[in-house]
């Protein structure tokens, strides 16, 4: 627009040829097949380089060749909340650039767009292949049918089908790609109790189980482990089967663990971690086996949140510590990666691979979920 | 071993002669050929490949035909002779990306594309991804001639929430 006009018969250079004159410039084609090839831990920090690479590096098209490539890989993502702020933030696992501090850490969350929805409390979290379903529990402490996606490619917020009841503190598992959601609804029947989302045509049904009879109207956790799904509420455990419709009752031997503390499953194994000690569960024996090996990591603090997910087959595990440099008024989040290796039936062995420091944040904070998408 | 030869001509004037299985690897050459209009005296002219880059083509083009051969010659090559030859393959590539500068990488990519050598593309992608993944946002703004095209109070915005980034 202020370009002084030329008054020479010249041609006048282009920006582009102005400012780096032997590189030539790739067509967006070409940039979009070389961008797939690079992991997405690199994400974010690409995305600061233009506008218009990031709208390719959110684009369909990349999404499109990383799947012909069969590039398509696990992306952590974390939501927290910072009170008295109410609203969720979300936070994506990013690799640090080329570091000339080497004192600083390779990993870091990074934040990404909050839904631009009201925000709901006791929500549900589960992913359906590069989506994360935010099944919500309350608004303005009135139970909610609300629905929220977030795509994880474009990390953009929508709003999905609501289910048929309002819930309250609901549980979501997914089982052959479909939402299951349990409990928190007023009435609880075993009309009402369960319903299902399926993401191919959007549409939510209910589903008939005697649930509610058996558990209550609150389901305070569950999981999915060998095609069912474990919900715990009203001091009873239910394993729900979709595909026979029927809930049997849950032994107090696998309740007493995985109820109360932060769990995750991980090629059909279900884990919880409880001061110092990481255990998974032995379905067959239907006993809590501590996972051995799991070296060199920090204690834990005794107050500090600990989560667990499977990211790619391997253990994530996150937590809170305070830290010196803040006069131990500030905490930041840590995070570690703890590969997995079955040696019997009886023994499961982690090995820590990597730990860091994630994350800055204030004293006070709720960590809502930590989940991993495929991207 | 006789096999026909080609010519072909770069955009600034430089001759090049291939085998035409060699040449093959290009889709828009293995094209012209299957519908005749390669005249065997003439040079195929290609507009858009300098003659540096071509030169860098057709090397890439003659190793890999080369791996062809081998493997009709060697038919029940066991497994482990299949990764050792597949271990030098992917030597040679390494050797042969590392020989050149990103500038040289992209004009290359252009050519592959522009050519339509499958292989090739990927080849050059890959090493450009491998490149960039540890760049800072301002050097990858470098490496593709991109322009910073934030405003001012967007670039403030970005730096203050991401100064990670920029190490």
């Amino acid at each position: 627009m202020s370009s002084p006009p030329t008054s020479s018969g010249e041609q006048p250079l282009t920006e582009k040829q102005k400012k780096n004159p032997q590189f030539p410039s790739l067509p967006d084609d070409l940039v979009v097949r070389c961008l797939a090839r690079v992991s997405r831990l690199h994400y974010p920090t690409l995305s600061l380089v233009s506008k218009s690479f990031r709208s390719l590096l959110a684009s369909p098209e990349l999404y499109k060749v990383r799947s012909l490539l069969h590039r398509t890989e696990s992306c952590l993502y974390v939501c927290l909340r910072f009170p008295p702020d109410p609203n969720p933030r979300w936070f994506t696992l990013c690799r640090r650039p080329n570091r000339t501090n080497k004192k600083s850490t390779d990993n870091l969350l990074v934040p990404i767009p909050s839904p631009p929805f009201p925000s709901a409390r006791w929500s549900s979290h589960v992913v359906v292949g590069s989506d994360i379903y935010s099944i919500d529990g309350t608004i303005n402490d009135v139970s909610s049918s609300n629905v929220l996606i977030l795509d994880c490619r474009s990390h953009t917020w929508q709003q999905a089908p609501s289910m048929l009841m309002a819930r309250d503190h609901p549980t979501a598992n997914v089982l052959d790609g479909k939402i299951y959601v349990a409990g928190g609804c007023n009435v609880p029947d075993s009309s009402n109790w369960i319903e299902v989302f399926d993401p191919k045509i959007k549409t939510w049904k209910p589903v008939t189980s005697p649930g509610a009879e058996m558990c209550g109207s609150d389901t305070i956790v569950s999981t999915e482990i060998d095609g069912k799904v474990y919900m715990y509420g009203g001091y009873k455990g239910v394993a729900f089967n979709p595909k026979e419709g029927t809930c049997e009752p849950v032994d107090w031997n696998m309740c007493k663990g995985w109820v109360w503390f932060s769990s995750c499953v991980i090629d059909n194994v279900l884990f919880y971690y409880d001061d110092g000690v990481f255990k998974w569960f032995d379905t067959n024996v239907r006993l809590w086996r501590s996972l051995k090996g799991v070296k060199g990591l920090p204690k834990f603090p005794s107050h500090s949140r600990v989560k667990l997910a499977g990211y790619g087959g391997k253990m994530v595990v996150l937590w809170d510590m305070h830290y010196g440099a803040s006069g131990y008024r500030e905490r930041k989040i840590w995070y570690a990666e703890i590969v997995l290796e079955r040696r019997s039936t009886k023994e499961i062995w982690g090995k820590v691979e990597l730990f860091d420091a994630v994350c800055k944040i204030p004293e006070s904070y709720e960590f809502v979920c930590v989940l991993a998408a495929i991207v | 071993m006789s096999s026909n030869m080609i010519m072909l001509k770069s955009s600034d004037g430089a001759s090049f002669e291939i085998e035409e299985a060699a040449a093959r690897k290009s889709k828009i050459i293995a094209n012209m050929i299957e519908v005749e209009c390669v005249d065997e005296d003439k040079a195929i002219p290609l507009q858009n490949v300098t003659g540096n880059i071509l030169a860098l083509v057709i090397e890439y083009c003659n190793k890999h035909i080369v791996d062809d051969d081998d493997d009709v010659a060697t038919e029940e090559a066991s497994e482990e002779e299949e990764e050792a030859k597949k271990k030098k393959v992917d030597d040679w590539e390494a050797e042969f990306m590392n020989s050149m500068s990103l500038e040289t990488m992209f004009e290359l990519l252009l050519a592959a594309n522009y050519l339509n050598i499958k292989s090739l593309i990927d080849l050059v992608c890959q090493t450009i991804a491998n490149n960039i993944k540890d760049k800072t946002p301002e050097e990858v703004r470098k490496i593709f001639s991109i322009e910073n095209d934030f405003t001012p109070e967007e670039e403030e915005e970005i730096r203050k929430e991401n100064a990670w980034a920029f190490g």
